[in-house]
């Protein structure tokens, strides 16, 4: 059947190995748009390949980074969580109001050790993660509504917790024995800041269940097509409950991380981060339809947009200008991936025919 | 065979009183189907009878309001699909349901994923077992290839691997070959012969009665949500079979009144080749330098195994597919090609394969989905548009209890209708339709034949294609059989016999099965 086309030209097989290289570059358009921001800004402003700038870096990357790998699955099954900023925010609340404020039960106020504030904490967010999984998947509201409405629910809540006021001096103190909570945002392990070690650590873990285990191939599966999925037997409230589980667990994290390291929580803290993530996942390539995209993508996102924002602080950008470049990107990263998608369905039968014709000789 | 040795064939399942209301419509009234075990238990009725609601009833995506069923005597409640699954209950959905962005492989154990110490997904053995699956239905492909590249017969195929693959007591297809052709269906038959002598039970649904009466044991019918008929394999005949589906006798075949087309050519087609498209083994068979003209009220019928490149020849002239080279001219006038409001304007419209993925507004009523093709016109007014919305509807007999529901309420045949009503409804000088009556049922087809006569002696211009025979013989003045991308017979009305439509649609046998096997599964070396 190969024998069919004898007189390939020499043109079309030149068009073949170019459309190849192209196809290479723009799927890893992520990760060149970063290497390129890196040699810019490490041309335009020295300091800033010094080992000290590049961990204040990851740490500020860190924080989309976290808020961007739960925001992943969700959007990967066809959703959108706008609730994290908010989520953030209320979590750095609730931590700061159970080190300061502690727990009165029977008039006695009691404060909780560390572990058990951020243990609180993580829950606390957990239960708005959970309400948004309930309104979607249960009460069959649309992601968009839902977490909207949980945006300015647990922003709201926040802003009761302390009518509005921050909660200074985290620190704690000895006598309560809840001392040592900025070590949650501040401290180092190998040299490496513990918010990164955070983030390597749930990156490897959410790119583990979405490349390898069953969780993940469901995730796929409902942003490809609800119905199929789930008469294909996939517990389709489940895995989405999930999703919004465990985005609500990372922004808990971004929280506890940002009042640990102003060792002060307020309330309007995290105000818009859901926008940085959204656009950190939409950079990495992940469709906001669904079903299509990776957990690396979004990293690489985050770290885009981290790299721009400090890049651009450096080089003395006006800070407006820096809303408009960053606009600017995300608009010509999401153009570029519509290219892709279109060189690609002309592209790729012209090389799964070489590839065939090489399999058969 | 031993049909007289078993006087008492067990029965296996059995849906006892199952009724069934929708909004505005009864779907299942009080149905006892009964199931037996080890057999070919054939359901049959119009479209829009019920046989879609029953088997989602059997397999657990849907609940009856009232009924029990029972499982070897023993009463089962089914809260989802799973549930299906895990007694032993399998089916291929009428409208196919492929999760479009996961690999076919993926698709094969989606909602069943095989693990690796219980947490990991065994990828290596999932594609071994769908490879083996794939070929055991003699369709070998790709399992790593993205499902969504896939034409609707492979994703057919896929569906039915998957359901195979579950290794179920009891099988169900709903329409399994209605987007396959006769080859592919015959690999099919064969496997359902092995399951069978396997003991496995088999609930088969379909609208080609020459199949029905090959493979069927046990026949059903059903007519408006009620069962109205059962017979054994001895006593269904095909004249049985329309007579109690349609409660009348089957009607004379009127294919005489074929009027023949003039003169005038209105499309002309000239070595015309596409790139290579994916999937099958149509990855090295695209179209290749297809040349060919259609007269003015001409019904051209285009012939060809799964994978031949019909599909793809129809889409290109309608401007979905970029063209490699060769030109298309209609009335003369050539029409850029891959675009396709340059076709629309030159007035061929095409109505597509797959009436989910490319045919249908789900979200819209039945009046908007016909109505909207004929939007852009400046002679309708709404009251017009509508108004012949509902002739449409009334003359394909489309089977709506409100034309103001969303079409996805329809049964599968009806919404095949539905297209093609839309298609008719903008006056096209040039009609290309792709399977036109898949999952059409007997009579409406015959119906639908007679209104494309009828159009084609008013000198509309119609290129069709079809993976039924029957109906390439039925409706075509003239057969084009296409061949791995390349026109390699064609037959006047006169000549045309299915041996030879068959000879020249498949492959010189050696060459195609040696290639075949010789593939790698992977396709890279
Ligand atoms: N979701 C729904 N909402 C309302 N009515 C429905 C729905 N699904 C099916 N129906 C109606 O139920 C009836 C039976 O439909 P069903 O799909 O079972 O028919 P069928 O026998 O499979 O027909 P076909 O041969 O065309 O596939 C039809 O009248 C259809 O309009
Ligand atoms: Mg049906």
């Amino acid at each position: 059947m190969s024998t069919e086309t004898p007189s390939q030209p020499r043109a079309n097989r030149f068009g073949v190995a170019s459309a190849r290289l192209i196809l290479l570059l723009l799927r890893a358009r992520a990760i060149l748009v970063l290497l390129l921001l890196l040699i810019l800004f490490s041309a335009l402003a020295p300091e800033f390949l010094t080992a000290n700038n590049l961990s204040i870096l990851t740490k500020h990357v860190a924080i989309t980074a976290l808020l961007a790998v739960g925001m992943t699955f969700v959007i990967l099954t066809g959703g959108i969580d706008l609730s994290v900023g908010s989520i953030a925010g209320l979590g750095g609340m609730v931590a700061g109001y159970l080190l300061t404020q502690g727990l009165s039960f029977d008039g006695v106020t009691h404060f909780p050790p560390v572990a058990i504030v951020i243990l609180l904490t993580i829950c606390a967010c957990l239960l708005v993660g959970a309400l948004n999984g309930w309104l979607v998947a249960k009460a069959g509201v649309a992601p968009f509504i839902a977490t909207l409405g949980t945006l300015y629910i647990a922003r709201g809540a926040a802003l009761l917790i302390s009518n509005g006021k921050t909660f200074p001096n985290l620190g704690g103190t000895a006598s309560r024995g809840n001392t040592g909570f900025p070590a949650f945002g501040q401290s180092f392990l190998l040299h490496v800041p513990t918010p990164v070690w955070m983030m390597v650590a749930l990156f490897a873990v959410a790119w583990v269940v979405a490349t390898k285990t069953p969780l993940g191939r469901h995730v796929y599966a409902i942003g490809g097509n609800e119905r199929a999925a789930r008469l294909a037997g996939i517990r389709v409230a489940q895995v989405k409950l999930a999703t919004y589980v465990f985005s609500a667990f990372c922004a808990a994290l971004v929280g506890l991380i940002i009042a640990a390291q102003l060792e002060a929580a307020h309330p309007a803290t995290g105000e818009s981060f859901e926008l940085n993530a959204i656009a950190a996942v939409v950079l990495g390539g992940t469709s906001l339809m669904g079903g299509r995209g990776s957990v690396t993508g979004s990293l690489i996102g985050a770290f885009v947009i981290g790299v721009l924002a400090d890049g651009l602080v450096m080089l003395g950008v006006s800070e407006f200008w820096q809303v408009v470049i960053k606009g600017v990107v995300i608009v010509v990263a999401v153009g570029l991936d519509q290219l892709q998608t279109r060189l690609e369905v002309r592209i790729l039968p012209y090389l799964t025919t070489v590839r065939t014709k090489e399999g058969h000789s | 065979m031993s049909q007289v040795n078993q006087p008492a064939a067990e029965v296996i399942l059995e849906a006892c009183n199952i009724t069934k209301r929708y909004p505005g419509n009864v779907a299942l009234d009080c149905v006892t189907f009964r199931v037996y075990r080890g057999q070919v238990n054939v359901l049959i009725g119009e479209n829009g009878a019920g046989k879609s609601t029953l088997m989602r009833i059997l397999a657990g995506a849907e609940k009856a309001d009232e009924g029990t069923l029972l499982l070897e005597g023993r009463p089962v409640a089914l809260h989802a699909p799973r549930d299906a699954a895990a007694i032993g209950i399998s089916i291929v959905y009428q409208e196919l349901l492929a999760l479009t962005n996961l690999k076919i492989s993926e698709n094969i154990f989606a909602g069943r994923e095989l693990c690796r110490a219980a947490l990991f997904v065994d990828q290596e053995t999932q594609d071994q077992r769908s490879t083996a699956a794939l070929n055991h239905l003699r369709k070998p492909m790709d399992v790593s290839i993205e499902t969504g590249r896939l034409s609707l017969g492979c994703r057919q195929v896929v569906e039915i691997a998957r359901a195979l693959d579950q290794g179920s007591r009891i099988l169900i297809l709903d329409e399994p070959t209605s987007a396959l052709s006769a080859s592919e269906a015959e690999s099919l038959f064969e496997v359902i012969a092995d399951l069978k002598r396997a003991g496995v039970t088999i609930i088969y649904i379909s609208h080609r009665l020459h199949e029905l009466l090959h493979l069927g044991d046990r026949f059903t019918v059903l007519r408006s949500g009620r069962v109205v008929g059962e017979a054994i394999r001895a006593d269904a005949t095909r004249a049985w079979i329309v007579e109690r589906m349609s409660g009348r006798k089957e009607g004379a075949h009127d294919t005489s009144s074929t009027s023949s087309p003039t003169r005038t050519v209105v499309l002309t087609v000239s070595g015309l080749t596409l790139p290579g498209s994916v999937g099958d083994e149509a990855a090295q068979a695209p179209v290749h330098d297809v040349s060919f003209s259609v007269r003015e009220g001409e019904i051209l019928g285009v012939y060809g195994l799964l994978g031949a490149g019909r599909t793809e020849l129809l889409e290109a002239l309608a401007g979905l597919r970029p063209i490699a080279s060769g030109v298309v001219a209609v009335r003369g006038r050539k029409i850029r090609t891959g675009n396709v409001r340059d076709a629309l304007r030159a007035g061929m419209v095409l109505m597509p394969e797959d009436r989910q993925r490319d045919g249908l507004f789900p979200e819209l009523s039945i009046r908007e989905n016909v109505v909207m093709a004929a939007k852009t016109g400046l002679f309708l007014s709404r009251d017009e548009e509508t108004e012949r919305a509902c002739k449409l509807v009334a003359q394909l007999h489309i089977a709506a209890k409100d034309v103001e529901l969303p079409v996805t309420t329809l049964s599968g045949g009806n919404q095949q209708k539905v297209l093609l009503a839309r298609c008719l409804m903008c006056s096209p000088s040039v009609l290309l339709m792709d399977e036109p009556t898949r999952g059409v049922d007997v009579s409406a087809k015959a119906e639908i034949y007679g209104i494309l006569r009828e159009l084609a002696a008013k000198g509309l211009s119609i290129v069709f294609t079809s993976s039924e025979i029957e109906e390439t013989q039925a409706l075509a003045h003239r057969v084009l059989v296409l061949c791995q991308g390349r026109i390699s017979a064609e037959f006047a009305r006169d000549q045309l016999s299915d041996d030879g439509l068959f000879a020249a649609a498949s492959p010189s046998v050696a060459a195609a099965a040696g290639a075949a096997l010789a593939r790698p599964p992977g396709g890279t070396a």
